[in-house]
């Protein structure tokens, strides 16, 4: 018995090790190709920051009311399209890098699955980027504005735009993975149509006494002659 | 450069005038009506002259001679109205025009040419002669006009523009955007050419102090006797406060080799006698505007830490848990604020519009204090105040300079 145990142990561990032996080669060959794009997407990025300070771009894109640089203040163009070439590199060589390691161990259907989700990856990061700059983009727009018109509720209004397009962006992406399914999009819609639902019964029901004595008021407000301003700041 | 483009029309039409002594423009929107009655007024009361004098004006009509014109020595000239935006453009509307008649100018070989505001108020034989003599009699480059304001008018010129201008740039100009002013042949062409070039070109204000002061040209101030009535219906504090002082700073941006090298302030001659503010100034109710302050300063604090260095903040808050009867703004922390909000614009920390926006409940914050403090001062006093603010702007230059030259160093 003990023979037969010690014999059924060996040939799992030949079996691993073989294993191991088939994939090593794929998985050097996946780190080669990553280092070799590795320095040809730093040589190219420094290439192209040469390039666009020598023109300067970012100069020149400054001139536009509605640059890149109001988006996205911290980055200066140049910066954001040297990371651009940069990651893009980087992404192409991790894409290389899986087709050697399934060319190296002989192991198929590993980049035809990764390729064909490839896009879906894409198109979800490009959402998810663009949702994030976005909301905070609206959500300190309306903060400045709401303050600017002495509204108290400021920040929560801010907080409740931002969260919408956070939400609104995690859900597209998700559907955009085609991960969740349809649940996403009814978890979404329960969300979105419980939070109208919710406003609307807070407003209709619970203010309704309050809107009605303001309107009242308002109706029966005499026309006032707005005095004259004694202060001018123009 | 850009420069502005007039149509084949009033080329051709300056052409046949040839080059005249005196060009008198007018911006913004004006009744072809009323200009050339106020026009045949001043031109009466001028007498007899030598000089051959153009009136400029807004308009798409055909041009023709004002009613009363003696001779062939005043010649009435139409240029093409500038399009008109929204209410908070009504500066950019007034760079434009000014650039045309400046144009204008240029084209006609003007020896002189005043820049008038469209309300004509400034259209009578006083204020003109008094421009004209500062301009040809003192031969200076460029005549601004000081106006009999009281001390609650034109504050956030009073509070920014004038003192950033005059520590900036040194020279002592009480209107750096006036409504009108005078330039001589040589600044008029200068000044044609000032319109930054690229998409922003025809959205750029005209600053005739600041491009005087880089060409070390001679500036002259004149008093007169003239009330401009801004109509603010339409107008929001925020939206008019970015415009005017986010075309300050990107003016800071554009000449930052020059004023770095500017140390102190010099002194701008000025003639005519000095009018009294017109209205009774009684004190004003500074809490809206504190509230204001106190409203930013609870929800801004994630912005104006992007802006502000922790000190600067720091100060704030002290500020914030005042009294609304002690509340009172020091004028170093105002000068520091309208400094990093600079730094901020230029090294675009944030985005521009927000950057700007959130400027609004800090100058608000000023303004609580200013009037708190002058409120039982004469029109005097208050203007020693205000002198004390542009000389804290200059004292405190050293600190701009440092930090617009290491913005990255250390600034607790």
């Amino acid at each position: 018995m003990w023979n037969q145990v010690e014999q059924s142990l060996h040939q799992s561990m030949v079996r691993v090790i073989n294993k191991i032996a088939i994939l090593l080669p794929g998985i050097l060959a996946f780190i080669v190709a990553l280092l070799i794009f590795l320095v040809i997407a730093w040589a190219l990025a420094m290439l192209a920051r040469r390039i666009l300070i020598a023109v300067k771009f970012d100069e020149r894109m400054g001139k536009g009311t509605g640059t890149i640089a109001e988006w996205t203040p911290r980055y200066t163009p140049t910066l954001l399209i040297t990371r651009v070439i940069f990651w893009g590199f980087i992404i192409i060589g991790l894409l290389v890098g899986v087709s050697a390691f399934e060319a190296g161990s002989s192991e198929a259907g590993i980049s035809a699955y990764i390729f064909s989700y490839i896009p879906r990856i894409i198109g979800a990061a490009i959402l998810l980027l663009a949702g994030t700059v976005l909301g905070r983009f609206l959500s300190r727009s309306v903060l400045i504005a709401s303050v600017n018109l002495n509204l108290s509720y400021a920040r929560i209004l801010s907080m409740g735009v931002r969260w919408l397009i956070f939400v609104l962006t995690a859900a597209m992406v998700l559907d955009h993975l085609a991960l969740g399914g349809e649940i996403v999009e009814l978890a979404f819609g329960i969300l979105f149509g419980g939070i109208v639902l919710a406003l609307a019964l807070a407003v209709g029901l619970g203010s309704r006494d309050l809107v009605s004595r303001s309107l009242e008021r308002e109706a029966a407000r005499p026309v006032e002659v707005p005095a004259p301003e004694r202060l001018h700041h123009f | 450069m850009a420069r502005v483009e007039l149509p084949e029309e009033t080329k051709r039409r300056i052409e046949a005038i040839g080059s005249v002594d005196v060009l008198i423009g007018v911006w913004g929107t004006v009744g072809r009506d009323g200009f050339y009655e106020r026009a045949a007024q001043v031109i009466a009361e001028l007498g007899e002259t030598a000089q051959k004098i153009v009136f400029a004006f807004p308009g798409d009509t055909p041009p023709e001679q004002p009613p009363s014109a003696p001779d062939s020595t005043v010649v009435c000239l139409q240029y093409p109205s500038p399009s008109s935006g929204p209410a908070g453009e009504l500066w950019i509307e007034a760079a434009s025009a000014q650039r045309s008649i400046l144009e204008i100018a240029a084209l006609l070989n003007a020896g002189s040419c005043l820049v008038l505001n469209a309300d004509l108020v400034a259209l009578h034989v006083q204020s003109i002669q008094m421009l004209l003599y500062a301009s040809v009699e003192k031969q200076c480059d460029l005549v601004t006009p000081i106006y009999p304001v009281g001390k609650y008018d034109g504050l956030i010129n009073s509070g920014i523009l004038s003192p950033l201008t005059r520590a900036l740039y040194g020279r002592r100009v009480r209107y750096p955007l006036p409504f009108e002013f005078g330039v001589s042949a040589r600044l008029s062409t200068r000044l044609a050419l000032s319109a930054r070039s690229g998409n922003q070109a025809d959205r750029s204000l005209l600053w005739p102090a600041t491009v005087a002061a880089i060409d070390a040209a001679p500036i002259g101030q004149v008093y007169l006797d003239v009330h401009h009535h801004v109509p603010t219906e339409g107008l929001e504090l925020s939206v008019v406060l970015a415009q005017l002082v986010g075309s300050a700073f990107l003016e800071m941006e554009q000449y930052a080799a020059q004023w770095q090298r500017v140390r102190a302030s010099q002194q701008t001659p000025t003639w005519g006698t000095p009018t009294p503010p017109p209205v009774s100034e009684e004190p004003i109710d500074a809490k809206p505007m504190i509230d204001s302050f106190l409203l930013g300063s609870k929800n801004l604090d994630e912005v104006w830490r992007l802006v502000l260095p922790p000190v600067t903040l720091l100060e704030l808050k002290h500020l914030a848990r005042q009294s609304p009867e002690q509340f009172r703004m020091p004028d170093t922390l105002w000068v520091k604020i309208v400094y990093d909000f600079a730094l901020a614009h230029r090294l675009r920390t944030i985005s521009r519009t927000h950057l700007l926006g959130a400027l609004t409940p800090l100058y608000l914050g000023w303004v609580a204090s200013y009037v708190r403090e002058v409120s039982n001062m004469t029109h005097a006093a208050a203007e020693q105040r205000l002198e004390q603010l542009a000389r804290a702007y200059e004292d405190n230059k050293p600190y701009l300079v440092s930090r617009w030259r290491w913005p990255d160093r250390f600034n607790p």
